[in-house]
């Protein structure tokens, strides 16, 4: 297929047409769902969206008035099937409702760290100069401050709600997205294509738009799914130190975080189900990232 | 096609310049921080008159304090005060504890480097060989296998972790101390060896896990670069141009990353050392967090970002000796 | 056999008759590669053999096999290739052996010189070192020794300095250094046999006739057999004793440089020398002989020259690298008229790309005046700039770079139709269509090709894209940037062939930045030379190329081979003369 003059390993060949003749997209899809992790990975994710989701409306238990009678009860006691935890409540209920709080906390703190990064870390690419100079060293010096000791302090001025632990951690976690989409737009912004735009009289605007947001899109989500991974245990550990969100509601770290005084009385149900849950889906979520990098990968080399 | 080389030139000139661009970024970005500081610090509700003296001053208490600490001074003044006091080594006064913050830090900031050295040296040692042979066997099951290990140890909440940690080998085997080293002096906790292994294992797995990927990576393309096959091309064997050639160019983007990894490191500090109820940085910022203590919350922040600058620092500076090419000095 | 027997072709007959010691021997070589998917036959049976002291060339194009061939020679395949038939080095079997046995050889036996000189060194490691390494592997001799003899290699291949070059990295070198030293690693233990796969064709076109002189030297001297895989016919007629011209993993011609370079039989080594612009004999070397020996070299047709349209005057650019200025094109001065096609020429860093970027935009100007179509552009507004630019088109290198991977190359060939929608009257989706269907046709590519995307393209057809989308507006000035330097030489010919056909139907000027001089004589009218930011000379194609003014103009038409054997032997004498006069004159 090469008719250049650069050396092959492997001898060139000619491209198949049927193969060849699909767009990007649909090439791309393929190859995802060729990476068997990439594919477990979306099926524990399905499979813990429904049992957060669904769940409850198969299995409805009260999450939100306590019930100190039925306190510390064991798994299979009084048809609570992993047992209650030291408030009256059903364990397996509050692990559902726990998961869609950290599920979509975590979904909507990724995606946000996520636009914020990519606009700040595009913008400042594509500018160059000062501009990118400053806009970096801003970034630089946010991911000199770790993140959950901000977030302590905040969380110290004001116990936070669900949706401003959102703003919070995406305000937080914005920093890494931006240094990537910014080296991806450093690199972009030479690409032939793009100064072909500048050369014969298109705009900055028409250039960013149309060729280097398309081309980044691949760094942009695979980088998402990170950010989401990162954002629920981000969670979890803010959880843990105390610090997150106020009872009734919870999430699977508030949970794990309940659990740990139980460790020394055996009571495995309050530790177990909450913390193999959260490795369950930050674990699903790194996997589709991992699938989904190969896959805009491996275009890029073509 | 080819460039004309420039005469070579010295090493030392290289890195004062070099040197002097680092040390001007990290000062532009140690401001910055100073800035976001001082910023929390006003933005505390009823000011930081309310965060020092706590919930139950009378109005009048505040307006004193106010006055005396210079509070009602224009912010530019405070924060340019703040400047000149921090750069003097005063970091404020804990009024919940009752002593002088930094002198809090000194003595809590060696106790969390020993976990933190303890934690990535062991880290590195373990993930550098590994994420190599996991590339020299790329995508056999013993590959697979790692790096799914590495998965879910990443993926796993640090708390999480440790507690597994100390169910298997404080409980169940009960060969190892589930508290970690106590004691007020450097050298106490460096008495204390058994007591530091569960602590430094909890905080360095996750650095084995990201460690090893990144090693993994960084030697997959350093195994396809021209140079490998120029030295297979000399008669060199494969495991020598492994041990020479390869590993050293694949550690550098490590080194570098290393850099950046320090306040992913502090960040676990902080749960590492509430688990274990170490007396490090990372207990203090908490205990601190609890009593809103916000000089020492905010003189913490402060060193973490300072020692964070210089981590990248030194990373940096790391990259310029291990790979000749960042040196500059050439067209 | 020929006419008059010529100093050169008496010279290579002498050699071909003496006892003859086989370096290398391959016989019905076969390579394939199998994965899971399919099998690839690479090699489908080749046959061949270098004598010590003789250079062979294995001259293809891309897919010939030609590489393959020489990893196998060194047991470098990768873990998928299957290999039957017979190899052997020195008398000692390759295929099949372990790599244990291959140690031995590589290096020592058998030496391998790559085509980029810029990647092949170790970047942490210094020169000494690396040169060091390959004696040490493979004899007794001490760290000391070995850092001895690798000084004395690197003057061996003229490095300048060997003793301080020895304590550098390979950064600190140039490219053309850089070989040197990868070539003074293949000599470090007096192989039997060195195969250079493209050893020169990264490298600029006078450090290309320094090295290929090293290599015949080198050749003299150690009595090493040189097999020289290359797709330039020239580097075969300056170097090569023998050839073997290989198409799809088969031997199509074989037998000595002379015959096969001037009377070849096989109709596929016929059209690749046809495909091969020649430059015409320069004065100089038409001293010796007295009939033309060169078939002639085609010149571009005359073409009637208009208005102005380009004129760049007293240009400067400068760049700053961290605190040093450097200066990339320093008081240039070019004019491009209506229907005339100007060349550009230089060597890497000679500032031509970084003009030919001036009247784009793409490069700040830091003095000079540039008048695009008759208007000053530093007083324009940037509307009216960028109305101006409207009426440019632009070509590239990189076929794989140039067109947007995620569009498809109708939109790609559209977007210049919708950047200036405004001032065509926004004609609508229709007229797009109808047009971009016209220039799909006009570059002879398949109706269809709208709906692909670049990755399903060969290089040259993407060039061909290029060019449709170039033309989208019609532009009055066309701007190509090494527009085929990627291309091998037959695809080359066709897209060259190509552009003048559509300069002559559209009647556009062309700005033509090259450094393949061959190249720029068959197309452009005239041509200015440039050097480290200066344009040297300016003219008449015709003339510069054959009678130019410029020393440093002489030096680079004598450093281009021609791929006649006789006519390359001339240029290469006139080339050292003017070296020796250069030096003399200092």
């Amino acid at each position: 297929m090469s008719e250049t003059t650069k050396n092959p390993t492997a001898p060139a060949t000619p491209a198949r047409s049927s193969e060849a003749a699909m767009s990007p997209t649909r090439r791309a899809v393929r190859q995802f769902f060729s990476n068997k992790l990439a594919v477990l990975g979306t099926a524990i994710l399905v499979a813990l969206v429904l049992f957060s989701f669904v769940g409850p409306l198969l299995y409805p238990t009260e999450q939100v008035s306590t019930n100190l009678m039925a306190s510390n009860l064991t798994p299979g006691e009084q048809g609570h099937v992993l047992g209650t935890d030291g408030l009256g409540y059903d364990v397996l209920g509050r692990l559902m409702v726990a998961g869609q709080t950290s599920i979509l906390v975590g979904l909507a703190a990724g995606v946000l760290a996520t636009v914020i990064g990519t606009l700040w870390g595009s913008i400042a690419g594509y500018a160059g100069g000062w501009v990118d100079a400053v806009m970096m060293r801003i970034v630089d010096a946010g991911i000199a401050v770790p993140g959950i000791f901000l977030l302590l302090v905040i969380s110290a001025i004001v116990r936070p709600s669900e949706s401003m632990m959102v703003l919070i951690i995406g305000l937080v976690s914005w920093l890494v997205p931006a240094r990537l989409t910014r080296a991806e737009a450093l690199s972009l912004k030479t690409r032939d294509y793009v100064l072909a735009v500048k050369a014969t009289g298109g705009s900055n605007t028409r250039a960013v738009v149309r060729h280097i947001i398309p081309n980044t899109i691949g760094t942009v989500v695979v980088n998402a799914t990170f950010q989401v991974a990162d954002a629920i245990l981000l969670i979890a550990y803010i959880s843990f130190l105390g610090m997150g969100l106020q009872p009734p509601a919870t999430d699977w770290g508030a949970m794990l975080s309940e659990g740990i005084s139980s460790v020394y009385s055996g009571a495995w149900w309050l530790i177990f189900p909450a913390g193999i849950a959260i490795v369950l889906v930050v674990c699903a979520f790194n996997f589709i990232g991992d699938g989904l990098r190969d896959m805009f990968d491996v275009r890029g080399q073509q | 096609m080819t460039t004309t080389a420039v005469r070579d030139n010295s090493n030392i000139r290289l890195f004062g310049l070099f040197m002097i661009k680092r040390l001007v970024q990290a000062a532009v970005v140690i401001a910055i921080v100073s800035v976001i500081v001082f910023l929390l610090l006003q933005a505390l509700p009823g000011g930081p008159a309310r965060g020092i003296l706590g919930q139950a001053a009378t109005p009048a208490q505040i307006e004193a304090f106010n006055h005396e600490m210079g509070f009602d001074l224009p912010l530019i003044q405070q924060y340019f005060n703040y400047v000149s006091q921090w750069l003097t080594g005063n970091l404020g006064r804990s009024f919940v504890m009752n002593e002088d913050v930094s002198s809090l830090i000194a003595q809590r900031l060696p106790k969390t480097l020993i976990l933190a050295i303890a934690a990535v040296g062991g880290a590195l040692l373990v993930s550098i060989p590994l994420g190599m042979a996991q590339a020299l066997r790329r995508n056999k099951p013993f590959d697979y296998i790692i790096t799914g290990i590495n998965f879910v140890v990443y993926s796993t909440p640090s708390f999480f972790l440790g507690l597994l940690l100390i169910m298997f080998f404080a409980q169940l085997l009960g060969i190892l101390p589930a508290s970690a080293p106590q004691g007020n002096t450097v050298g106490e906790i460096l008495a204390q060896p058994k007591e530091m292994v569960l602590p430094a294992l909890t905080s360095g797995l996750a650095g084995v896990a990201t460690f090893s990927r990144y090693m993994r990576s960084s030697t997959i393309d350093n195994l396809h670069e021209d140079y490998v096959r120029t030295a297979r091309a000399k008669g060199t064997a494969m495991k020598r141009v492994v041990a020479r050639h390869v590993l050293r160019n694949s550690l550098t983007p490590v080194v570098t990353m290393l850099g950046y990894y320090l306040p992913v490191m502090f960040g676990g500090a902080l749960v590492v050392e509430q688990l274990f109820n170490y007396p490090g940085m990372g207990l203090l910022f908490w205990n601190a967090a609890q009593t809103t203590d916000f000089p020492v919350l905010l003189g913490c922040i402060l060193v973490i970002s300072l020692a964070t600058v210089i981590g990248s620092l030194l990373a940096d500076i790391t990259q310029f000796i291990l790979d000749p090419r960042s040196r500059g000095g050439v067209k | 056999m020929n006419q008059n027997p010529t100093p050169e072709s008496t010279r290579r007959a002498r050699r071909a008759a003496e006892p003859a010691e086989v370096a290398l021997q391959v016989s019905d070589l076969e390579v394939d590669f199998v994965t899971k998917n399919r099998t690839v036959n690479a090699v489908r049976g080749v046959s061949f053999e270098v004598n010590r002291g003789e250079v062979l060339a294995v001259v293809g194009e891309s897919g010939s096999g030609k590489t393959i061939t020489s990893l196998a020679a060194l047991g470098l395949l990768p873990s998928t290739a299957r290999t039957r038939g017979s190899l052997q080095v020195a008398g000692h079997q390759v295929l099949g052996s372990p790599d244990s046995m291959m140690d031995t050889l590589r290096g020592n036996v058998v030496s391998m010189v790559f085509q980029e000189p810029m990647t092949a060194l170790n970047p942490s490691m210094k020169i000494g070192a690396q040169i060091a390494e390959a004696i040490l592997n493979h004899t007794e001799a001490s760290k000391a020794q070995a850092h001895e003899r690798a000084v004395s290699l690197l003057e061996k291949v003229g490095i300048p300095d060997p003793a301080g070059k020895a304590r550098n990295y390979p950064h600190q070198l140039s490219g053309g250094q850089r070989q040197r030293v990868v070539i003074a690693i293949a000599l470090a233990c007096n192989p039997a046999v060195i195969i250079a796969d493209e050893p020169t064709t990264a490298l600029d076109v006078t450090v290309q006739a320094e090295i290929l002189e090293l290599l015949r030297q080198l050749v003299r001297e150690t009595n090493t057999a040189l097999v020289l895989i290359t797709h330039n016919m020239g580097v075969v007629a300056d170097l090569a004793d023998r050839v073997v011209v290989m198409k799809s993993g088969l031997v199509v011609e074989s037998g000595p440089a002379f015959e096969v370079l001037r009377t070849p039989t096989d109709p596929y080594t016929q059209a690749l020398l046809a495909a091969v612009p020649k430059l015409p004999q320069m004065q100089l070397e038409q001293r010796e002989v007295s009939a033309p020996t060169v078939p002639d070299a085609q010149e571009a047709p005359r073409r009637a020259a208009g208005e102005e349209i380009l004129v760049m005057g007293e240009v400067c650019v400068d760049f700053t690298s961290g605190t040093r200025k450097i200066r990339a094109v320093d008081h240039a001065e070019l004019v491009i008229h209506q229907n005339q096609i100007v060349g550009l020429v230089g060597e890497s860093g000679s500032g031509k790309s970084t003009l030919g970027r001036v009247p784009l935009g793409l490069v700040p100007l830091s003095s000079g005046r540039v008048e695009l179509f008759g208007q000053d552009i530093s007083g324009l507004s940037r509307r009216a700039l960028r109305r101006l630019r409207s009426r440019l088109g632009i070509i590239f290198q990189d076929p794989g770079g140039s067109l947007d991977p995620r569009m498809t190359l109708g939109d790609s060939i559209a977007e210049p139709m919708i950047m200036h929608r405004k001032e065509l009257a926004d004609p609508g989706r229709g007229f797009r269509e109808r047009r971009v269907a016209e220039l799909i046709d006009a570059v002879r590519l398949p109706k269809d090709t709208a709906l692909r995307y670049p990755h399903e393209l060969s290089g040259g057809q993407r060039q061909r894209i290029g060019l449709a989308r170039a033309l989208a507006l019609a532009p009055k000035l066309l701007i190509a940037d090494e527009p085929t330097s990627a291309l091998d030489v037959s695809v080359q010919d066709e897209v060259l062939t190509l552009l003048l056909e559509l300069q002559q139907e559209h009647g556009f000027g062309c700005l033509f930045i090259s450094h393949d001089l061959a190249v720029v004589h068959s197309v452009c009218d005239s041509v200015s030379v440039m050097r480290q930011g200066q344009v040297l000379e300016s003219g008449p194609a015709a003339r510069v190329l054959t009678d130019p003014q410029q020393d440093y103009t002489r030096q680079l038409l004598a450093s281009v081979p021609s791929p006649d054997p006789e006519a390359q032997a001339l240029r290469r004498q006139a080339r050292r003369e003017l070296l020796a006069l250069g030096s003399e004159g200092k």
